[in-house]
């Protein structure tokens, strides 16, 4: 193609230049056909390094570059941009990777050098044969969507929707707020949970950008980053939202009033079939659950409803149907939270034997003045005040045979309700803790821990092998390692702090999306450092607990960070597409439409044309470059920029 | 450079915690090394409270090299093998083997093997079984055979030499 | 009629004759025929302390003398099941110690092929024969009598390697138990161990856990007292007394074996299934009739 190639080698200081011969491989590249500048630099990603490629090229007029450094996923873009900057287009660029699949992999130095060697020849085959390409704009939708009410999603809306732009919140329950809303008191500042959470919540009710979808969910996901089209359910109350005025008679009058084990309170307590889920509810509208109502299950409730007859309102209405809705959105920001792990499968606990084994959260809600027994500590065996508490803390956390990883905030949450305990018991609550390890690292805890070991409390170091239900109390063999002896712990009432896992629905979810999860099932960062809200999906980031266990306060950094790369993109008219998209040459495709069906992202459609043939046709703005169709092409008529057989079959030949 | 322990003046016997490691790993999948002292084993071991073992320790002493106190202890002979610690540890280790491991390290340097064991070995090279046909009393103090119950024969080893020669080569080779 | 290889083991066939003899009577009720066969030795597991090499080799043995027979094994005795599953286990995921082994098998004219599989008392009830079967028989059926189950270790544990029986919470006795008309009862105690193993070197200890469970059982107010192996049997019905006082505690708990109990229900008379061998105080419990 009369190709005049530039090939710069990196050093990577001593990454790549302590096994493989810098030196030697710029002379060897020196010899290769069209090369006609060779040069190696320590740091080719630097400035120096940037302007000794841009110079070259002006010098040499090279048609096309070759860096042989660290992975593309590294700094394939920044070195496009060098190029671009240096008057080539940035698609004429061929990386060889010598330092991750070089470098880093062996250890014989002469091997490592004809293996860096092989990899150039490759990388310049390549480079002969490169053509420019020119990314496609994509026009972007202003407005975003945030899956999820919690105080993640929350913040999320309220950032995007406070810099202009329109924003969907839709959240699977009846009101927003999330587990916070189930929260007392929160660590290390000891702030009311409901105090700060639900100026939030008001703000989202009034915000003029936001618009709320509870009770709702996604059902369906088409599209690419900066035109999302979004299947939203919204599922029936049963309750006319624009009559309801949260007065709460109907849920005073239900037949069924105390009898429905209540998810709000984690089964401590009971509600109506017809309920507010809690008192500062946004939208304070009651719902009616399908799964126990009479009037629902049954087609009859006594000789009538008695909400209705409640109803001032006439709010009511039994005959409200399922609707769905589309919307377009730019970005999607996932800010589904948790769920706490089901102590039952760690028998040995007694979670499932005993009423007096408990969760933090389940505690949680007895603490709360907002729960079933209006913020009193009770047995719930027999009512009574315990006189005695005992924590078991990594309950299935830290554990090979359950969850492997660390639940964050088991042990904060702990120690906060501990401080809580002795305020409502008093002093004389005898309160035992059996811990592994106190994880303290945040803002602020280490002296709240510090605070808590001043308290009357007995910290115990080892895991108990089991908890044994004795009828009046419980009993627990704890191996403290501090003092090296066996105590027997005689307990009322003993309290799990489970592991922090994704939620149930998550593996179906993130099939809806289209996003990674990683080996523990919480939804995959782009990269746990540098990029942990952006998923590898274009448009779609993640935010809060859904991606990982992690506290109020980096929940709502993460929050915020995740509305900020958001708004990167819809703050922008258009977006250029990654030019390395699919691509069909229509005379040799005979319309089999094999590539249609594997295609993840109905890009792909069959033209007919005019003598009664067809042929596929991609729609580059919706094509994600996967290469899905090139392998699954029978004839070699669909191929990819960038990447066609034209282009690799040279650089297999020459690499080996 | 060196780490001693000071009440022992013992050093870390790298050799034999190797052999034990990839003993365990031929037999199991659990790896001593993943041990963070939680003491979940000790917490619910059988014999704990008895006879003072903890098999938190054992590991503890395993990872670090420690391994001719323990082989020289009479402690390591108090585990029941009820296995609890192998099936409630949440890191996959399995101090029961590991002590399986010392006590034939124990019984393979020449130190005395305690109890009844000596006499069941012998049992078993002579006719296979870890005893012999014993006569039994009922609740009303008869005594009582197996012949008398109209039991078949005892099954044992049809060629006696045989099997003795390849459990008296086994008896001297290690895993 | 189902087959299966019986594996006696050690314990069973020299002393613990009423194990065997409830077996021999209650399984042909239930459709299974066992086969004796010759040849085989202990499994190895007591000499695991000693030299657990020597544990593998009996344990391979005794599977390639079984698999001879193309029967799978039914063996009674739950340390023996242990022992042959750790075989098995280890002979089929590490290819150079099943190498090894089958290398020394070959003076006896042996290999292992890994072919058959295995059975407890516990699952073969529960499992392969089924309560609905095992009710058709029940003539006289238990009538509430609360049953303290004693599953042992060895049945339940390593749930890692593959038990017959789940390891925290064992259902499986109970559910044969309500099926014969009995009540059994969870208590904490349940999955405490009866110390058997210690028996070769601390024989004191060992009757120190056989009392205490025993006191905790009787102190519950059972009826009586079920197991389902050999070693715990002899720690808890043979030796009860001497448990008794090595507790300083009067115990008068009566142990049966589930086979026993099972053949009480079915009709069977009590000489012919060993209660006569039994040492603790078995004619308390009432049953629908001698």
């Amino acid at each position: 193609m009369g190709n005049k190639i530039g090939v710069f080698i990196c050093h990577c200081g001593i990454n790549i230049a302590s096994l493989v011969d810098v030196k030697a491989l710029t002379d060897y590249a020196k010899t290769l056909d069209d090369v006609v500048a060779s040069k190696d630099y320590k740091y080719m990603c630097s400035d120096v390094g940037a302007n000794l490629i841009k110079d070259s090229i002006k010098k040499h007029k090279l048609d096309s570059v070759v860096v042989a450094c660290c992975s593309p996923r590294m700094h394939e873009h920044t070195f496009r941009g060098v190029v671009e900057a240096g008057g080539v287009n940035g698609f004429n660029l061929e990386i060889a990777n010598i330092r991750e699949q070089c470098s880093w992999a062996h250890e014989d130095r002469v091997r490592a050098t004809e293996k860096a060697e092989a990899l150039v020849r490759g990388a310049v085959a390549k480079a002969r044969l490169l053509e420019p390409l020119k990314p496609s704009k994509i026009d972007v939708t202003p407005m975003a969507l945030v899956v999820g009410g919690g105080i993640a999603g929350i913040q999320t809306s309220l950032d995007l929707a406070d810099e202009g732009f329109r924003v969907y919140l839709v959240e699977k329950t009846p009101s927003i707020g999330g587990r916070m809303a189930q929260l007392d008191k929160t660590f290390p500042t000891l702030d009311c949970s409901s105090c700060i959470l639900t100026p939030k919540m008001m703000e989202v009710a009034n915000h003029p950008n936001i618009e709320l979808h509870t009770y709702s969910e996604v059902v369906g996901v088409e599209g690419s980053i900066g035109n999302y089209k979004v299947r939203i359910r919204k599922k029936p109350r049963f309750v006319d939202m624009e009559k309801c005025t949260g007065c709460g008679d109907c849920v005073e009058a239900c037949r069924l009033k105390d009898r429905i084990s209540s998810e709000f309170d984690m089964g401590m307590g009971k509600r109506s079939a017809i309920y507010m889920p809690f008192p500062q509810a946004i939208p304070l509208k009651c719902t009616i659950d399908p799964d126990h109502c009479l009037m629902l299950t049954r087609g009859k409730c006594g000789t009538s409803p008695l909400c209705v007859e409640a109803c001032e309102a006439d709010a009511i209405d039994f005959k409200q149907k399922e609707e769905e809705v589309e919307v377009d959105v730019g970005a999607i920001v996932v800010a589904t939270g948790y769920d706490l792990m089901d102590p039952s499968s760690l028998y040995e606990y007694g979670y499932a034997r005993s009423d007096n084994v408990i969760t933090t959260l389940e505690l949680e809600r007895l603490i709360s003045s907002s729960g079933p027994t209006g913020g009193e500590i009770l047995r719930p065996s027999n009512g009574e005040k315990p006189g005695s508490i005992t924590y078991v803390l990594c309950v299935g956390s830290r554990d090979e045979t359950e969850c492997s990883w660390c639940c964050r905030i088991g042990c904060m949450s702990a120690l906060k309700q501990v401080y809580l305990l002795k305020e409502k018991l008093g002093d004389d609550v005898e309160i035992n803790i059996c811990y592994t390890d106190i994880r303290s690292f945040g803002k602020g805890y280490e002296e709240f821990y510090r605070n808590i070991r001043g308290f009357k409390t007995n910290f115990f170091r080892g895991r108990p092998s089991e908890v044994r239900d004795m009828g009046d109390y419980l009993s627990i063999d704890i191996f403290d390692t501090t003092t090296n002896k066996l105590f027997e712990i005689r307990t009322d009432l003993v309290v799990l702090v489970p592991a922090l896992v994704p939620r149930a629905d998550a593996d179906d979810f993130a099939r809806v999306l289209r996003i990674s999860q990683s080996g523990d099932g919480f939804f995959l960062e782009a990269h746990p450092k540098l990029r942990p809200m952006d998923t590898f999906t274009g448009g779609i980031f993640i935010a809060g607990c859904c991606q990982g266990p992690k506290d109020i306060q980096d929940t709502v950094s993460m929050a915020s960070g995740a509305a900020a790369r958001a708004a990167n993109i819809l703050s922008k008219e258009e977006l250029e597409a990654e030019p390395q998209v699919a691509c069909v040459d229509e005379d040799a495709c005979s319309g089999c439409s094999v590539c249609i069906s594997v295609c993840a992202y109905n890009a792909i459609e069959l033209v007919k044309e005019d003598d009664g043939k067809s042929h596929a046709k991609v729609n580059e703005a919706l094509c994600m470059g996967c290469g899905a169709c090139v392998g699954a092409c029978p004839s070699g008529a669909m191929q990819q920029y960038g990447f066609k057989d034209k282009q690799i079959l040279p650089m297999v030949e020459e690499t080996v | 450079m060196s780490i001693v322990d000071l009440t022992s003046m013992g050093e870390s016997q790298v050799a034999l915690r190797k052999e034990i490691n990839e003993r365990l790993s031929r037999l199991q999948d659990e790896i001593s090394d993943y041990c963070f002292q939680c003491a979940k084993c000790t917490s619910g071991c059988e014999a704990h409270k008895l006879l003072e073992l903890e098999p938190h320790k054992i590991v503890a002493l395993l990872k670090r090299g420690l391994i001719d106190e323990m082989v020289n202890s009479d402690i390591i002979w108090t585990c029941m093998s009820c296995f609890k610690c192998r099936e409630r540890c949440p890191q996959k280790v399995a101090p029961v083997e590991i002590l399986f491991a010392l006590k034939n390290m124990a019984v393979a340097s020449g130190k005395q093997i305690p109890g009844k064991y000596t006499a069941m070995l012998q049992s078993i090279l002579s006719i296979g079984l870890i005893q012999d046909v014993q006569s039994v009393m009922t609740r009303d103090s008869k005594t009582l055979k197996r012949d008398d119950l109209g039991l078949p024969e005892v099954s044992k080893p049809v060629d006696v030499a045989k099997f003795q020669m390849v459990l008296s080569k086994l008896a001297v080779e290690k895993v | 009629m189902k087959k299966y290889a019986l594996y006696p083991g050690c314990v069973m066939p020299t002393e613990q004759y009423a194990y065997e003899q409830s077996i021999r009577e209650v399984l042909p009720f239930l459709d299974i025929e066992l086969v004796d066969i010759k040849g085989f030795s202990c499994c190895g597991e007591p000499m695991k302390s000693v030299n657990q090499l020597m544990t593998l080799y009996l344990s391979a043995r005794n599977l390639a003398i079984a698999e001879k027979q193309g029967l799978d094994l039914f063996v009674p005795c739950p340390i023996c099941h242990l022992s042959l599953s750790e075989c098995q286990r280890v002979m089929d995921n590490n290819v150079e110690m099943r190498d090894r082994v089958n290398g020394m098998l070959v003076t006896e004219g042996l290999k292992y092929e890994g072919t058959i599989g295995m059975f407890h008392t516990v699952d073969l009830l529960h499992d392969v024969i089924g309560v609905e079967e095992i009710k058709k028989h029940v003539k006289k059926p238990l009538d509430g009598l609360k049953v303290a189950t004693h599953y042992g270790c060895h049945l339940i544990r390593p749930s890692e390697i593959g038990r017959p029986v789940d390891s925290e919470n064992p259902q499986k006795m109970e559910t044969v138990l309500k099926a014969l008309g009995a009540e059994p009862l969870d208590y904490p105690e349940k999955l405490d161990c009866c110390g058997a193993m210690l028996s070769a070197n601390l024989p004191e200890s060992a009757l120190t856990k056989t009392g205490q469970k025993l006191q905790k059982v009787q102190e519950h107010g059972f009826d009586v007292f079920v197991d389902v192996c050999p070693w715990c049997h002899r720690m808890f019905d043979s030796r009860q007394v001497k448990a008794g006082e090595t507790v300083a505690a009067k115990l008068e708990v009566p142990v049966v074996y589930l086979t026993q109990l099972l053949g009480l229900t079915f009709g069977v008379d009590r000489e012919k299934l060993g209660l006569n061998l039994n040492l603790s105080p078995v004619d308390k419990i009432n049953l629908g009739g001698k």
